[in-house]
């Protein structure tokens, strides 16, 4: 049984990060984001790619100092105390920074010790992470000679090695296939369930975050646009239900046109072929733009209607511009 | 089946000392798997140098007999300096920029002046091995007119000097490390340590250079001069040399200034 979240674990307050660029110019990658997670919660932090998800972890990890804010660890601030921040979380960058020039054993022990484990215990531990990440045939070979799949698990395992109580997954699983998607996504979820660990994941598959996170953010240019369980997040999109359409062009008349045809209560382009359209009543809507798509003679590629996924909440607050929180 | 680590196991007091040893002893792993290379590295330049102006000029007669003398310790000093540096700034200069890997370590929950420290100490380590390389090649080619002489009160001042320079190179390793990038190494012997070296006092006493007062006080912004010169005073090989207390003070002050900025580089870059 999971134990009941009660604690906070993790506080992060108005925490901002600029960048000062080449030509003087400040970039904010994180423009004062506040949240908090609680104990054995799995989180989810959505947003497009370059939209400071990283910096974020970075920060979150005393990999990166904040230009402002603060980030508390069970009520300890990071920057007074990164050491006591640091015993407490394992990463998973979306880089390989495995040592190349140890083996995979050797990986996790040396990772061990570096967090107080003896040799005999480190040892000990990193066997059993090896058997359960399936890496036990190659525990002395150099990681080197390691796949993109097999490099992946392992820095999983070593992220784990020191029982972290928040473990940082940045895209942890993107360039894996499917087979190895859930075996990794098995092992998360093992150690949330036994462990209670606490998960912060960034990923670009909608439906991880989907199916396994308690809270999801969505993010974008530096600001929580949204906070709180898919539900949560399915209620702020103006319908339950939506349709998918794809033309071999979209253009700014047929979104102006669309969003007039009755029942539509909103428009998002996707990109230059696709939008979606969230409507009152779906069906209704399916006939009618059909019929107003034949009257334009525009080419029509494909037409859906489905229930609102993940995907369809994350594109709808970022891709508008108004603040959706 | 993973297994819930003990409560003992995480609540054991972490000792930085422990981990410090922990890192030397990853990178030395790491470094000892490639010793060839290391050897191959470290050797080739002292050899070359000592086989060409130690051995083969003088036998010509286009060098005096007696030059080896004056070069001994100027090729000892340049082979520790030049060891410390490259074996502190590549690995650090890669691992920030290229690999990644020490972002583990970074990880750890110690201070992360730790992780220098323990790059530093490697690169020292490094230092001593390339000066002790130098002594079978030295007595290979050059034994026969080395006239060397050293007591007991020299060596143990001789060790002093080798320890404080193998300091100060790690430190140097340290603030170059953290500044060039993996695409500049190639760039940096050239454009780091060739000027180094041979505005370094290597082939001759720092005094020699009266005769081009310019050259003579510009060289003082090298640490290799300050290192030669002390070596040939504690070796007594020949030719006046600086006095000590001015040597070993030119190696203290260039050890705290490179270590200040090396350790201030460090952080910056570990807190990107």
């Amino acid at each position: 049984m999971k134990e009941l979240k009660s604690e906070t674990i993790l506080e992060v307050k108005n925490l901002k990060k600029v960048y000062i660029k080449k030509n003087g110019d400040p970039h904010i990658a994180v423009n004062e984001i506040s949240f908090e997670l609680m104990k054995g919660e799995i989180f989810s932090f959505l947003g497009p790619n370059g939209a400071g998800k990283s910096t974020t972890i970075n920060m979150l990890t005393a990999q990166l100092t904040p230009t402002s804010g603060e980030i508390l660890f069970q009520g300890q601030s990071l920057k007074d105390n990164p050491i006591f921040a640091k015993s407490k979380v394992g990463v998973v960058a979306q880089h390989n920074n495995l040592d190349r020039g140890l083996t995979a054993r050797e990986n996790l022990i040396y990772h061990g010790q570096y967090f107080g484990m003896s040799q005999a215990e480190a040892a000990n531990r990193a066997d059993e992470l090896l058997e359960s990440f399936g890496l036990t045939d190659w525990k002395n070979d150099y990681v080197k000679s390691f796949s993109g799949g097999m490099a992946q698990r392992l820095k999983i395992a070593r992220a784990i090695m020191h029982q972290p109580e928040i473990l940082f997954l940045d895209e942890p699983t993107t360039g894996l296939d499917p087979a190895y998607r859930e075996v990794l996504w098995q092992q998360v979820l093992r150690l949330n369930k036994e462990f209670n660990t606490t998960v912060f994941l960034t990923t670009h598959y909608m439906e991880e975050p989907e199916r396994f996170s308690d809270k999801v953010a969505i993010y974008n240019k530096g600001v929580i646009k949204a906070i709180g369980t898919v539900q949560e997040l399915r209620e702020l999109v103006p319908s339950q239900t939506i349709i998918s359409i794809t033309l071999d062009y979209v253009t700014e008349e047929i979104v102006d046109e669309v969003k007039k045809l009755p029942n539509v209560i909103s428009l998002s382009v996707k990109d230059e072929k696709n939008c979606i359209i969230y409507a009152e009543n779906s069906k209704t809507v399916l006939n009618e733009l059909l019929i107003w798509i034949e009257n334009k003679h525009l080419s029509l590629e494909s037409i859906n209607l489905s229930a609102t996924t993940l995907d369809d909440i994350f594109i709808y607050l970022t891709t508008n511009d108004k603040k959706n929180n | 089946m993973i297994k819930k680590i003990t409560k003992e196991v995480m609540e054991k007091k972490l000792n930085q000392l422990n981990v410090f040893k922990i890192m030397v002893r990853r990178d030395l792993l790491i470094q000892s798997r490639d010793w060839k290379e290391f050897v191959f590295r470290v050797g080739m330049l002292p050899f070359i140098l000592i086989l060409t102006y130690g051995f083969i000029l003088p036998q010509i007669g286009i060098l005096d007999i007696d030059f080896p003398n004056q070069m001994f310790p100027g090729v000892l000093g340049m082979s520790l300096l030049v060891t410390g540096i490259h074996g502190t700034a590549v690995p650090l200069a890669m691992d920030f920029n290229n690999t990644r890997e020490i972002e583990d370590r970074l990880q750890a929950p110690v201070n992360v002046k730790i992780v220098a420290w323990a790059k530093m100490f490697v690169g020292i380590i490094e230092s001593w091995i390339g000066a002790l390389i130098v002594l079978p090649i030295s007595l290979i080619f050059m034994g026969s007119h080395l006239n060397i002489s050293l007591d007991v009160a020299s060596g143990l001042f001789l060790f002093v000097v080798l320890l404080l320079s193998s300091i100060t190179s790690a430190t140097l390793g340290l603030l170059v490390g953290t500044i060039v990038k993996p695409t500049q190494i190639a760039a940096m012997f050239p454009g780091f340590l060739m000027p180094l070296i041979f505005t370094g006092a290597i082939f001759f006493n720092w005094s020699a250079l009266q005769t081009i007062p310019v050259i003579k006080y510009l060289t003082l912004i090298n640490p290799l001069v300050y290192i030669n010169e002390a070596l040939r005073f504690i070796l007594n090989s020949s030719g006046e040399t600086m006095p000590l207390i001015f040597s070993l003070s030119g190696i203290v002050i260039f050890t705290l200034i490179m270590g200040y900025y090396g350790m201030k580089r460090f952080i910056k870059m570990a807190n990107r």
